[in-house]
């Protein structure tokens, strides 16, 4: 009862805030209640005391393709559960808009991609991607165990939407997640996400 | 056969490149402003970028999404190529994002040096690889176009049509701006405080951040103007922190900008934001204390004494009840006050929209002043007893109305008197949030009135004043003498601002009234009716004189320091004086340029400079790159500045110019001729 009535707390928060990013870094993260591509509720919540991992996708935007289509992704996401983070790709396209997905074609596009993140979300309102002051697509956000997030920004150090730059960049993601694992603070916890922006309603 | 079908295959794929050419978004085109550069030289590659209509490419930062352009060049051996420079960009905002884009055809460019050792009539194949965003505000394409041109050394000729084109280009290039800038985060507040002459032209005015971490993109700016200071306002980025040293653009309208540097610092919020700390309502109170003792203190003032005086002794003459006597009070309080607080009210919402004013700001226009001279002159008259003033009207005469007219007359006459006495008080008013500004004005108001207040509401006070008699009319008469000084003053201020025809205006118009008022007068003493006539006629036109009243173009202070004989920079008179043998100093300057208004005020205009000028025949020359004139860059150029300001000495027989400092002073002009 307690902790329902705390992520209701927290939503309120979340929600009251649009327009605003409003999650600090070394902060808790703000929780969300969203519904997933199965039509499953899914909060933040649910995964207290793992490291979670957001990514903001839009399928249409080629910097998002350049990570899928190379396998960048996919990879990234196995190697985070093999982590033991959980992995929830968010998409917080409004309906009319680019990437706009249902509940049934983002499953079909995730068994298509072959990706990995342990659930798809929908944000068709952009309340969360707001609440997140999530700007561009990707970008993502590790949230170490404890609730507190850790890191925000782009995938890695390479923003460009040419597949070729993926060999030499420094995935960000991975190291956040290997430095929390470690019990380290995480060195780059703050980079300029890059992509396309996010395509809210409105 | 095989090798032929290939070949024509590759010939189709190629085609296929081509026709992928026709569906982009955006296309890049490469022109040189040469195509015969200098071995040794460099030359200008313009990149034309044109993207469709809807759509869109990026600035450096695009905000928050976008991405840059990265070009990857292919040169031959020896040739270099330069950062891509970026015209002013524009702002887009989508579904809240911001984004830093041009939506219009626009030109980048790029620099090539070229090695000296190089053959002329070597040709040079260039070859750029441009990898860039375009997008619409629904969806983004990475596009990569490679573009080739040959260029064959020559001699760097410029054909003019193409050095016009070129011009016309960098106009829409940020021009540096010269004086460093400042910027200050507290809690999530952004301020940046640019150095920025307060008569230099400013359309709509936007900070164009280069590194992410220093604003919130999409939050509003709020623009305001402090003097010589530009103060904008927004919100901290919510993420990140801001470089030590904040490089951005600050487009100032009409696709115009300046690249600026700015490094951490104080940065006052300006007047009327509300970014002022609660700090501010205990400066608030300090001031709000030293503008009522100000206030009491103009009771004595030339402008404000005999005002009061008559109306405290018609306190003392009628021997009024204790309500009549309160309620006078009161009224003359209720005048003095919303004047003040009017005057008040009017200088910030002017401070607001832009313009650069002072306490006492309508004495800044010289009809104002003749009005008020002739005010002035008309109750030093009435004093002095050439008329009296019917009833039931303001000075001298009782009940609430006139008590609230005398109040009203006589803060606005006090304005005069003001400056000197309350410039501390009244300058705190200008920074500090409108509503404990307004407090100040008040204070002062209130402080004006507080002898006649306590007048009003102490019998015991009243009854000290004199009683009444005959002596009264002496004391009226002697009470003129400071209305006359006050006169004089306002005098000495109409022949500063509108120089001596505007003076001879005003005393014109001044005896005009007088004369009037005299009639009326000798009417009133014959007990005829309508005695008022000529007076009134007097003083309408005599106001009406007002309208002849102009600013002298130039006050003569100015005249006098102004460096005798400067004409305006041409390198063909530049050559045609070093050709005489004259020594030249050449400087450049902009209105927009804080430091080269500085250097002129204080080292060029300057009688010292003017003297050692004279003594040793020195052409003065001055180029004004206020419009960005492109020749003039050049020319600046040259002389390894990016901009102004640009301070050059020639002297007889040298062979180039001497770059003097960027900061100059009096003496070290002076020494110039005699080195």
């Amino acid at each position: 009862m307690r902790n329902l009535f705390l992520a209701a707390a927290s939503l309120a928060v979340v929600v009251a805030s649009p327009g605003a990013a409003q999650q600090q870094t070394g902060r808790p993260a703000g929780n969300f209640r969203l519904t997933d591509m199965d039509g499953k509720v899914v909060r933040l919540s649910d995964y207290k005391g793992k490291m979670v991992v957001l990514e903001w996708s839009n399928p249409g935007c080629p910097f998002v393709q350049k990570h899928y289509a190379s396998g960048n992704m996919q990879a990234t996401q196995a190697k985070a559960r093999a982590a033991g983070a959980a992995w929830l790709t968010i998409n917080s396209g409004a309906p009319g808009k680019q990437g706009y997905m249902t509940g049934p074609e983002a499953k079909a596009w995730v068994a298509k991609e072959k990706a990995v993140p342990t659930d798809y979300l929908l944000d068709p309102a952009g309340r969360v991607g707001r609440g997140y002051g999530a700007k561009t697509t990707p970008h993502v956000y590790v949230i170490a165990p404890d609730g507190r997030l850790v890191y925000q920004g782009g995938i890695d150090d390479k923003p460009t939407a040419d597949a070729a730059d993926i060999a030499g960049a420094k995935n960000y993601v991975l190291a956040a997640i290997g430095e929390v694992k470690a019990g380290k603070p995480v060195k780059v916890a703050e980079t300029r996400p890059y992509g396309c922006s996010v395509k809210y309603a409105g | 056969m095989l090798a032929l079908l290939y070949a024509l295959m590759t010939l189709i794929v190629a085609e296929g490149g081509a026709a992928a050419q026709g569906t982009r978004h955006l296309t890049y085109r490469l022109v040189p402003e040469t195509a015969r550069p200098a071995p040794g030289g460099s030359v200008e590659i313009a990149l034309v970028a044109t993207p469709e209509a809807g759509w869109h490419g990026y600035w450096k930062n695009g905000g928050d999404a976008g991405v840059e352009t990265t070009l990857a060049w292919t040169l031959p051996g020896g040739v270099t190529a330069g950062p891509l420079r970026y015209p002013v960009p524009g702002r887009l905002i989508v579904a809240g994002l911001m984004n830093y884009v041009y939506e219009k055809p626009f030109v980048q460019f790029v620099s090539l040096t070229l090695p000296k050792g190089i053959a002329p009539g070597t040709t040079l194949p260039i070859s750029v690889k441009a990898d860039y965003l375009v997008c619409t505000t629904e969806i983004c394409v990475p596009e990569t176009q490679t573009l080739a041109i040959e260029l064959v050394a020559g001699d760097g000729a410029i054909d003019p049509a193409t050095r016009a084109r070129f011009d016309q280009w960098r106009q829409a290039l940020p021009k540096p701006l010269g004086s460093p800038a400042t910027y200050q985060i507290e809690g999530s507040a952004f301020r940046l405080g640019v150095p920025f002459p307060t008569d230099a032209a400013l359309g709509e005015a936007y900070f164009f951040p280069l590194a992410s971490g220093a604003i919130d993109y999409a939050a509003p700016q709020s623009v305001a103007r402090a003097g010589d200071r530009l103060v904008i306002a927004t919100k901290k980025a919510s993420v990140g922190t801001a470089p030590a040293t904040l490089e951005g653009v600050l487009a100032v309208g009409e696709g115009r900008g300046f690249a600026l540097t700015a490094t951490p610092g104080v940065v006052p919020a300006a007047s009327g934001g509300s970014g002022a700390a609660a700090a501010g309502w205990s400066t608030a109170l300090i001031a709000f204390a030293g503008a009522l003792i100000g206030g009491v203190l103009l009771n004595i003032m030339p402008c404000v004494f005999p005002i009061l005086s008559l109306k405290a002794l018609s306190l003392a003459r009628s021997g009024e009840s204790e309500a009549a006597a309160r309620r006078d009070a009161l009224a003359y309080t209720a005048g003095v006050v919303l004047v003040c607080v009017g005057l008040g009210a009017g200088l910030l919402a002017l401070r607001a929209g832009g313009a650069t004013v002072g306490w006492a700001f309508q004495l800044q226009d010289p009809r104002v002043i003749l009005v008020l001279l002739l005010l002035v002159v008309a109750i030093a008259l009435n004093l002095a007893g050439l008329f009296e003033l019917p009833t039931p009207r303001f000075a001298g005469e009782s009940g609430a109305m006139g008590a609230f007219g005398t109040g009203a007359l006589a803060a606005f006459v006090a304005t005069p008197c003001t400056g000197p006495f309350m410039g501390a008080a009244l300058g705190a008013a200008l920074v500090l949030p409108t509503a404990a500004a307004m407090l100040i004005f008040a204070g002062l108001g209130l402080g004006i009135a507080l002898p006649f207040l306590l007048l009003g509401f102490v019998p015991a006070l009243r009854r000290l004043l004199p009683r009444p008699g005959a002596w009264m009319n002496t004391f009226r008469h002697i009470l003129s003498v400071p209305m006359w000084l006050t006169a004089l003053a306002l005098g000495w201020v109409l022949g500063r601002q509108a120089g001596v025809d505007g003076l001879v205006i005003g005393l014109a118009a001044a005896l005009l009234a007088g004369l009037g008022l005299w009639w009326t007068g000798a009417l009133q003493a014959k007990g005829r009716s309508r005695a008022w006539a000529p007076g009134l006629v007097a003083l309408v036109v005599a106001l009406g004189a007002g309208v002849l009243v102009k600013a002298a173009p130039a006050s003569a202070a100015q005249a006098t320091a102004a460096v005798p004989g400067a004409e305006p920079f041409s390198e063909a008179r530049l050559a045609a004086l070093r050709a005489e043998g004259r020594p030249v100093f050449a400087y450049f300057t902009a209105d927009w340029c804080l430091t080269c208004k500085v250097n002129e005020k204080a080292a060029i205009e300057t009688a010292t400079t003017a003297d050692a000028f004279g003594k040793g025949k020195v052409a003065v020359l001055v180029g004004d790159w206020t419009d960005g004139d492109p020749a003039l860059g050049r020319f600046i150029e040259r002389h390894n500045r990016a901009g102004v300001p640009l301070y050059l000495w020639y002297k007889p027989g040298a062979t180039d110019a001497r770059v003097l400092p960027q900061v100059l002073t009096p003496g070290m002009l002076a020494a110039l001729p005699t080195e």
